[in-house]
């Protein structure tokens, strides 16, 4: 027996060796973007994978002032929160009931909400814009998050139904007995029992929407009014001459905060939420 | 986390709300997006210093990379045109003409250098862009290897040979060629075509028609790819994977003694690697005629009025501003480092612009070639010269590919 | 899973269903379908995406794409094709591996996490740009101190590497999204069934295939799907790392339409090109959803 518990202390060893190995490897790019935004431009090219001669502050002050940081910080918040919650809303409403009934009616819908998944941005980018110029939903920071309902939900709406069938039915017929009506067994209920999944998409469409580049570039881009932060990072790189070292230090400012919240959010993707709610 | 999204929510709502007004009065706008990022700087400053002059314009400054021509058609077809936007001169200049003003009438295009004006005219006499800047086209070289070697800038095709033998026994790589960019080739390309001819827009023309042929051009057929045979053999390890940052690099420690298909706009960037180094600008070496070895300089960039803006009258008091002011005329030397598009202004002290303005005086300037054909057709031959440098398709098949695509995307059907 | 049946007298129930569903419904009709259907219309006419006037032309285009032949279309559906299997075998094999590696329990477990999804949050610009020095610069530095051929090849240079090299950065970018949805499945997984397999006497790699990858059925359907649609659309890693390139090697489907509609100035054929590849799309997804989620395994 005891050999057996140090057999596998060695492997459990091993096996944090090597994962930790494959981490930093697999890091690696993401360290040279950190590592190239800390140098002066001439380092840069000259040679991109050694470690800066000293720490260059100076590219992010500048950044910080250029761009507006703080303000359009303020425009990347209202965005994404916007968007967000409209997405974790309406995807799990729907998922839920089309999960729960099985109809033709609800097969239709089914096929119909997530089939836009399918459409290539690019294809429809002209019209887009005419259209949304109509209705008004261009130009501005909780326009733009509305938008963001209808490009999130499909994929939203695919997960949750998903993750739906794990959560079983008896937990909602036995609320529908005691006499919730539908919308109060979903609130109080369900929705409860989704952390994990809800934590699942907020992560991935805040990551998403945070740090999304073309739909914010044809619809908020023309006032710091709405701009967002990696749209400004993008001045920084021309076509033909691009200011790498500023570049790189204005992409590190902008997606920082979205990995910030992931650190936070990933406390929430936690053991067996579901299977404690059958347990209890 | 409920909590926190609610307080989240709630703020987002006040702020849209203070967001929302604003603005107001009868004060005119003025929008303005176009491509160059890299000018942001310079731009900015351009548009504070009007604000000084018309503090009741307000110019929204927008720009952007590679998507600007995407972006320029979505916006245009949702009814929300620019006021001021950018094309390519030459051929695209018609491709908008719907939409752009005809300024032939105002200061600014008499003041406009003759030679940028030449590529803004459309039909009759009309002027339907102004530049942003003029530039010049050609080799660049690194003058102190010229000298340690001992040898003269080559000007033929021999010459470019031997002087990439001797460079490569002294040690050095002789070129670098960023052929993993498809708009180098148009650059390079461009001086072989004003070498075949007398009247390159009439030989282009006859391409689009799919009357011409490259066998029946020797500088074409013959020298174009014996040129890119040379930057082959004689240039980057990888080729179809040097870009123009590898380029920049190569050339701006001294390891390439020549970089091609460049031309002014690399000198901040070879100068931010080595401050010191010693830039010599030339023609390509084209044929057995050192006469013919010439710079291109104009300018291929347009920027254009849209001509059914709600503030036309602010758009043109601007852009004369810019053209025709003591500080607009100086702006393209002091502020932008840019080969001023207007005439009488004073030009850059910068190694090459200097070198181009002495050139195109002593050996004349050859025709800026690449604006007869669109930015379609140049990128679809650069994907041709692609596949025969990476041995796909050969020679001929190359010349018979891009034949097709000057028909095909460029010719009268198109 | 027993799933009431809609009795006729169930009106409600009907009520229900598109009350919940409406919000949903509405917003992809104006996000999505309104303006698809918009540029629908532009496939039926001759327009270079520029001028006021579109000249309708009925299905010309659709003639010349099935009529021609156009090879240059032909070729990027296989290269998407060829790109999407791989990318699908890799993303999803090394996911779920490096998911049920990331779910044991130790100390920096979450923050492993972590750096196994920072790449996915990259802007493309900036992936391009870092990938291209890894392959150049970096590979560089790797045959000098090894003196291995592989390091000297041209991965992004030559027509048949670049696009292993794409897959392999594809891969690597997009990763973290997938660890993250079969994090999600595993920690759904109930560990009383765990436990009592562990009981029975089964071994750790007969847990994994006999009972925690049937139990996965969902989170592999997810993935599988969202792998495929992410990787028929491919785009933005192709402009970022090859622009298409080397001499049009590496046009994936969407960059082919991109290239009609915008830089060629053909945006009616380029629509009718989308409305193609979006029927084929269609096709294909619908066939691997119904295999997929035939073969999961109700709970």
């Amino acid at each position: 027996m005891a050999q057996d518990e140090s057999r596998s202390r060695a492997l459990h060893i091993v096996f944090l060796i090597v994962i930790i190995l494959l981490a930093c490897l697999y890091i690696y790019p993401v360290f040279l973007m950190v590592d190239n935004s800390f140098k002066p431009f001439k380092e840069i090219l000259t040679n991109v994978l050694a470690l800066p001669s000293r720490l260059e502050w100076e590219n992010y002050t500048y950044v910080i002032e250029k761009m507006e940081y703080f303000r359009l910080f303020v425009n990347n918040v209202v965005i994404t929160v916007i968007g967000i919650v409209g997405i974790v809303v309406f995807s799990s409403m729907a998922a839920y009931i089309l999960d729960r009934r099985d109809t033709r009616i609800t097969k239709a819908l089914h096929t119909f909400i997530i089939t836009p998944m399918l459409i290539p941005f690019q294809t429809i980018m002209i019209t887009l814009l005419k259209f949304m110029n109509i209705i008004h939903l261009n130009g501005t920071t909780w326009g733009l998050g509305i938008q963001y309902w209808g490009f999130g939900i499909p994929m939203a709406t695919f997960i949750y139904f998903n993750f739906m069938k794990s959560v079983p039915s008896e937990i909602d017929e036995s609320a529908m007995i005691d006499g919730a009506s539908t919308l109060q067994t979903y609130a109080l209920i369900i929705f409860p029992l989704l952390k994990t999944v809800t934590a699942t998409v907020v992560v991935l469409d805040v990551m998403w929407i945070w740090n999304d580049f073309l739909l914010p570039l044809l619809m908020v881009n023309s006032s710091p009014s709405s701009k967002t932060l990696v749209l400004a990072a993008y001045n920084f790189v021309g076509s033909l001459n691009t200011k790498w070292h500023y570049a790189l230090a204005a992409m590190v400012l902008a997606i920082l905060p979205s990995v910030i919240v992931f650190v936070f959010l990933q406390r929430y993707i936690v053991d067996g939420v579901v299977a404690g709610a059958i347990k209890g | 986390m409920k909590k926190l999204l609610c307080m989240l929510l709630t703020a987002a709502a006040l702020l849209s709300l203070c967001v929302a007004p604003a603005m107001a009065e009868d004060a005119a706008e003025i929008n303005m997006f176009i491509a160059s990022p890299e000018y942001a700087d310079a731009v900015n400053e351009l548009i504070a210093a009007y604000k000084e002059v018309a503090p009741n314009v307000t110019i929204n400054y927008e720009t952007t990379q590679n998507d600007y021509p995407t972006l320029l058609k979505t916006r245009i077809n949702a009814g929300m045109t620019p006021d001021i936007f950018s094309t390519t001169s030459g051929k695209e200049i018609a491709d908008y003409a719907e939409y752009s003003y005809n300024f032939a009438s105002e200061p600014a295009a008499q003041a406009m250098d003759p030679a940028v004006a030449a590529m803004m005219a459309y039909g009759d006499g009309e002027i339907h862009g102004f530049a942003l800047k003029g530039n010049y086209f050609g080799m660049l070289y690194n003058k102190a290897i010229f000298e340690e070697v001992g040898i003269e800038f080559p000007k033929t095709l021999d010459e470019f040979e031997a002087a990439c033998e001797k460079l490569t026994e002294a040690g050095y790589q002789p070129v670098t060629t960023g052929f993993a960019e498809w708009w180098v080739f148009k650059h390079v390309m461009q001086h072989f075509l004003d070498a075949a001819t007398d009247d390159p827009a009439a030989l282009v023309a006859a391409f689009q028609k799919g009357e011409a042929h490259f066998a029946d051009y020797p500088e074409l057929y013959d020298n174009f790819f014996r040129f890119i045979d040379l930057c082959v053999k004689y240039g980057d390890n990888k080729p179809l994977e040097t870009d123009l940052a590898g380029e920049d690099s190569a050339f701006g420690v001294g390891k390439a003694a020549m970089m091609i298909g460049q031309g002014a706009w690399v000198e901040a960037d070879v100068l931010a690697i080595d401050d010191a180094l010693q830039i010599g600008f030339a023609g390509y070496p084209v044929c057995d005629d050192p006469a013919k070895s010439q710079i291109i300089g104009g300018s291929d960039q347009a920027l254009r009025i849209n001509k059914d803006s709600a503030n036309l009258q602010a758009v043109l008091d601007f852009v004369n501003w810019w053209y025709t002011s003591d500080y607009g005329k100086a702006w393209f030397c002091d502020v932008a480092g840019v080969i001023p598009p207007v005439t009488d202004a004073k030009v850059a002290d910068m190694q090459i612009i200097k070198q181009g303005a002495e050139l195109s005086q002593t050996d004349g300037a050859a025709a800026l070639s690449i604006c007869y054909s669109s930015d379609s057709f140049n990128q679809a031959m650069g994907e041709a010269i692609q596949a025969y440098i990476g041995g796909s398709i050969d020679k001929d098949a190359c010349c018979a590919q891009i034949e097709a695509k000057w028909v095909e995307l460029d010719g009268p059907a198109a | 899973m027993d799933k009431r049946p809609m009795s006729p007298m169930d009106r409600k129930a009907l009520k229900d269903t598109l009350l919940f569903t409406l919000p949903a419904v509405v917003m992809v009709l104006i996000a999505i379908y309104i303006p698809f259907v918009m540029s629908g219309y532009y496939s039926l006419t001759e327009w270079n995406g520029i001028s006021r006037n579109p000249q309708f032309i009925g299905l010309a285009n659709f003639k010349t794409i099935f009529s021609s032949g156009s090879p240059e279309f032909v070729n990027a559906l296989v290269f998407t094709f060829k790109y999407s299997i791989l990318f699908i075998i890799l993303s999803n094999v090394i996911a779920l591996a490096l998911a049920v590696a990331l779910t044991r329990k130790f100390r920096l477990a979450n923050f492993l996490r972590g750096m196994f999804f920072l790449p996915y949050i990259m802007s493309m610009t900036i992936v391009g740009f870092i990938w291209k020095f890894i392959f150049t610069q970096g590979f560089e530095k790797l045959y000098e101190l090894t003196g291995w051929g592989v390091w000297n090849l041209s991965w992004l240079g030559d027509g048949r590497l670049a696009f292993f090299s794409l897959v392999l950065v594809g891969t690597w970018q997009s990763l973290g999204f997938y660890i993250v949805l079969y994090i999600a499945g595993l920690q759904a997984i109930p560990t009383e069934v765990l436990e009592a397999a562990s009981i029975d006497g089964a071994n750790g790699s007969q847990r994994f295939f006999k009972v925690v990858l049937p139990l996965l059925g969902p989170s592999i359907t997810t993935c599988m799907f969202m792998s495929l649609t992410n990787s028929l659309k491919v785009f933005d890693i192709i402009l970022a790392l090859t622009k298409g390139g080397p001499g049009g090697a590496t046009y994936s489907a969407t960059l082919d339409i991109y290239r009609e509609a915008f830089q060629n100035n053909n945006y009616g054929l380029g629509s009718a090109k989308a409305i193609v590849f979006f029927v084929i799309v269609l096709i294909l997804t619908q066939v691997v959803l119904k295999v997929f989620e035939s073969r999961e395994v109700k709970q």
